[in-house]
């Protein structure tokens, strides 16, 4: 909602079933929407029909799950239970917190949910129920002045219930509506080679864009990623940990089981510098001689399943912000990640910040407003010269897309991170 | 050609299980689609068909000198499926306002004067012959090249029956391609050669060209090798000259989301008479345009779609709204109910967003700059950007940037090094009188072309803001 509207949208009760089949020499799907007898039979048909064209026999590759199991996250404050009202409530209050604030004209306040309930079945005799509850909010204030806008945001998500929205409070919400101000007068960043320092977040993104979509092990079948030459090699600090967790505890992106019911876990991507691992499938764990990761994912029933990422992480530190600051002397903090995209093969990221402030003698500065990152992986992990340390490591919410669309619920953390890249206005 | 020939359109399905109260709409979509996936030069994995049918309802109810919206949608056509439906939208009505006192909903299902060409016949008919044989195509153009090859690919053609009936007498149906296109393209190889290089194409249409395939592939391969032997660009206020493929990805979400109702409500639209552009810019909302994905006979409230100007000689002329924007105004919808997602038309699922006020195909007006040789020429000194990183920009404060994934300098007017890495940025729609790209727009060249639903010619921009390694 924001000052001008309200509106609850009950987001469609989309069902469905998606079948795949093994013609002997690649899989076969096909899906629909509607239960009925007469719809799942023509689905079926169609794929009995691809198979009994193809000329090949033979098993799929890898080994398939015959894991057998009903999870649930059965949050001890379900956001079912909330009522529209007190969720209408709980917006209307975070709205006027954020327009409270001077020069705040409107506001945005988001808060939604959702219950994902997958069965997986196989002929194997594998059969995984999970339903996993994910609750999320973001308020943006906007700051309007002599004809701009601007914004800060401010959001939290996770598996859970109604626990999720216990940061939603005045303070913070209040904080961001000045920042947003704040933002109208910002500085223009710095523009070129320098130091960078990643906030959380943002480090979170570059776990996520570097050795997350790299390390996507049907990106090594196809013989499309930078990284899979240097699997064993030290690439980056001894003090640099990235790691993929789908069953981090809250995390946005955990499950019980992939989708093809493979248990959710953790799994080291980068340790202490080196690159140890990848993320599999079935297939690619055969092919490289190792177990599947629990990282095969669809978007939905519509979706085809692809190795995907769960929450991926740079695991923090031992420094602080003031000595990561001081020791970069010049350069940029990069703040609030927007978004991320990866170059599997090329090496390249990018990562987009709403915000940041300048460095300049050891000491943060100016507010600046928006930046775009850009950098070889490579090169940015030899330069790393610290990680912070952080008290509680969160995952923050976000979706990822891999190729043409086929968007998860992925979460991506980490704490602050000095480097050196390429950084200009965004 | 209607795969549910002989049966009532999904929508009217729908309403005719429905015991509403009006006003009331029903906008449905009944899906058929089919996928290949490549893996190097071979299929990797077949889909389809993937059936999708469900539908999305809206009532209206109007309080106190406002109106309650309900939304929801369903894939459950049963009688107690649409019950369940009904009872949700009319249950959030009760925890929603809108500032107008009363929403009329289109009544005419009059055909637009130019309908858009949006059926690919052969797909339509034929549709696992015809992505069959796009992949056959595309694959064979790759024979004989030596380094060079596709890694990863796919193409999702979606045939999609979209139906709208409303409690005001309106009954539209039609059909509608829809195609999803992707392939990585990677240069390799050579005694200890630099590392393999890849250009990755995203596009979206309403057909499927095979014969456009060879001409493409060769591009493509030209730049995945470029990318090999790619610099960094300058640092600096350069001019920048960008092709169609990259503003597709800048502009339309930027001014798009500028010339709307929505936008207006919220007091951060242009307003007609501001200028926004340079003054050879003038941009029309096209949606008759053919073979363009934002494109349809009618919009998603079923008006009649049709072609306005929103910016003549840099100067805003109007702005569009559907129904419900339309109403918080007093105007009347201009034809623009768009159900999408942010960053893009949706090529099937619109069923499950409510409508919202946006442009449909941006059309911007070619100029006199000529071919894209001279725009280089006039350029002088400065960057061509032949693909961006996700360069999409925020649309409240219009500021975009992206990684330049493969590019050219330009150094005494002609096309020199390719260049890769550093960011290119800026604010697309500035604040009065404050620089932005489209004030900046020096040039436009003198023939348009179509891209991911949006149209343009080429564009020379002087200056934007240029991050590389050395100045």
């Amino acid at each position: 909602m924001d000052s001008k509207a309200a509106t609850l949208l009950a987001e469609p009760r989309l069902g469905g079933a998606s079948f795949r089949a093994w013609d002997g020499r690649r899989w076969v799907e096909a899906a629909s929407s509607d239960f009925d007898g007469h719809s799942l039979t023509v689905v079926v048909d169609s794929l009995v029909d691809a198979v009994s064209r193809s000329p090949a026999r033979g098993p799929p590759p890898g080994t398939p799950s015959t894991v057998r199991g009903e999870w649930s996250t059965r949050p001890r404050r379900p956001m079912s239970a909330m009522g529209p009202e007190e969720l209408v409530s709980r917006a209307r209050t975070a709205l006027g917190w954020a327009k409270s604030s001077e020069a705040i004209q409107e506001a945005q306040v988001r808060i939604d949910w959702d219950e994902d309930e997958r069965l997986y079945l196989n002929t194997m005799g594998a059969r995984c129920s999970q339903t996993v509850h994910r609750t999320r909010f973001s308020v943006v204030p906007l700051a309007i002045e002599g004809g701009r806008a601007q914004f800060d945001f401010f959001s939290r998500g996770g598996v859970g219930g109604e626990e999720i929205l216990d940061s939603l409070t005045e303070e913070n919400v209040a904080a961001t509506a000045r920042r947003s101000k704040e933002l109208l007068s910002a500085k223009e960043p710095p523009s070129g080679a320098m130091a960078v320092i990643l906030d959380p977040g943002v480090a979170g993104f570059f776990a996520h864009e570097s050795f997350g979509h790299g390390t996507e092990a049907d990106q090594f079948l196809r013989d499309r990623s930078y990284l899979q030459p240097l699997l064993g090699q030290q690439v980056g600090p001894e003090f640099l940990t990235i790691v993929d967790d789908g069953s981090f505890p809250g995390g946005w992106g955990s499950i019980y089981c992939d989708d093809e019911g493979h248990p959710g876990q953790k799994s080291l991507l980068v340790e202490k510098g080196r690159f140890v691992g990848a993320l599999h499938d079935t297939e690619t764990a055969a092919a490289f001689h190792v177990k599947p990761t629990g990282n095969t994912r669809r978007s939905d029933f519509l979706s085809r399943a692809f190795v995907r990422m769960t929450n991926t992480y740079v695991e923090p530190g031992d420094r602080t912000l003031e000595e990561l600051v001081e020791e970069a002397h010049e350069g940029v903090l990069l703040e609030r990640g927007t978004s991320g995209i990866e170059d599997p093969l090329g090496g390249q990221m990018q990562l987009k910040v709403k915000m940041g402030r300048r460095i300049e003698n050891g000491r943060l500065t100016d507010l600046v407003s928006s930046m775009a990152l850009s950098g070889r992986v490579l090169d940015f992990l030899k330069a790393i010269r610290g990680v912070a340390r952080r008290s509680r490591l969160e995952m923050e919410p976000g979706y990822c897309g891999k190729g043409h669309g086929d968007y998860i619920p992925a979460g991506s953390g980490g704490a602050y991170l000095l480097s050196q890249a390429i950084v200009g206005r965004a | 050609m209607s795969p549910t020939r002989g049966v009532p359109e999904t929508a009217q399905r729908v309403a005719d299980r429905l015991k509403a109260k009006p006003p009331w709409e029903v906008y449905a979509e009944h899906s058929r689609r089919f996928e290949v996936h490549v893996n190097g030069k071979t299929v990797e994995l077949t889909r389809g068909p993937i059936a999708l049918e469900g539908y999305g309802l809206r009532v209206l109810r109007f309080r106190e000198g406002k109106t309650a919206v309900g939304f929801q949608a369903s894939t459950d056509l049963s009688e107690k499926g649409v019950h369940a439906a009904l009872a949700d939208a009319e249950r959030i009505t009760r925890y929603s306002e809108f500032p107008a006192a009363r929403v009329e909903l289109p009544s005419s299902s009059a055909p637009p004067a130019a309908a858009p060409a949006v059926v690919d016949k052969e797909l339509w008919e034929h549709p696992v012959e015809a992505v069959d044989h796009y992949v056959s195509t595309l694959l064979s153009c790759f024979e004989g090249r030596r380094q060079v090859t596709p890694s990863f690919g796919s193409v999702r053609a979606t045939l999609t029956e979209t139906s709208i009936v409303n409690s005001n007498g309106l009954r539209v149906a039609y059909p509608q391609t829809t195609v999803e296109f992707e392939v990585a393209v990677k240069a390799f190889g050579g005694p200890e050669g630099p590392p393999p290089g890849e250009y990755w194409v995203n596009d979206s249409g309403r057909r499927l060209d095979p014969a456009s395939l060879p001409a493409a592939v060769d591009r493509w391969c030209q730049y995945a090798e470029d990318v090999r032997r790619a610099v960094p660009p300058p640092t600096g206020e350069l001019a920048v000259v960008l092709p169609t493929e990259v503003l597709s990805g800048i502009l339309p979400t930027s001014l798009g989301f500028k010339v709307s109702g929505s936008a207006r409500l919220r007091k951060i639209a242009v307003s007609p008479g501001q200028r926004v552009a340079a003054e050879q810019v003038t941009v029309v909302d096209d949606g008759c345009y053919d073979w363009s994905l934002p494109s349809s006979p009618y919009d998603d409230e079923g008006s009649p779609q049709r072609s306005r100007t929103l910016v003549s000689a840099g100067v805003v002329q109007d702005l569009v709204y559907d129904s419900m924007y339309g109403a918080a105004f007093g105007v009347p919808t201009t034809s623009s109910a768009v159900r999408s997602a942010f960053g893009g038309t949706l090529a099937w699922r619109r069923f499950s967003r409510a409508p919202t006020p946006g442009a449909t195909t941006l059309a911007v007006s070619p100029g006199d700059g000529g071919t894209d040789r001279e725009l280089i020429e006039a350029a002088g000194d400065g960057v061509w950007v032949q693909q961006l990183g996700w360069a999409v920009p925020d649309p409240i404060s219009s500021s975009f940037g992206g990684e330049i994934r493969i590019g050219y300098r330009i150094r005494n007017g002609k096309l020199a090094e390719p260049v890769r890495g550093g960011t290119i940025g800026g604010v697309v729609v500035g604040a009065p009188d404050a620089p932005s790209m489209l004030r900046g727009i020096q040039a436009l060249g003198s023939t348009s072309q179509l891209a991911d639903g949006f149209a343009s010619p080429t564009m020379l921009v002087r200056p934007l803001s240029v991050a590389g390694s050395s100045a």
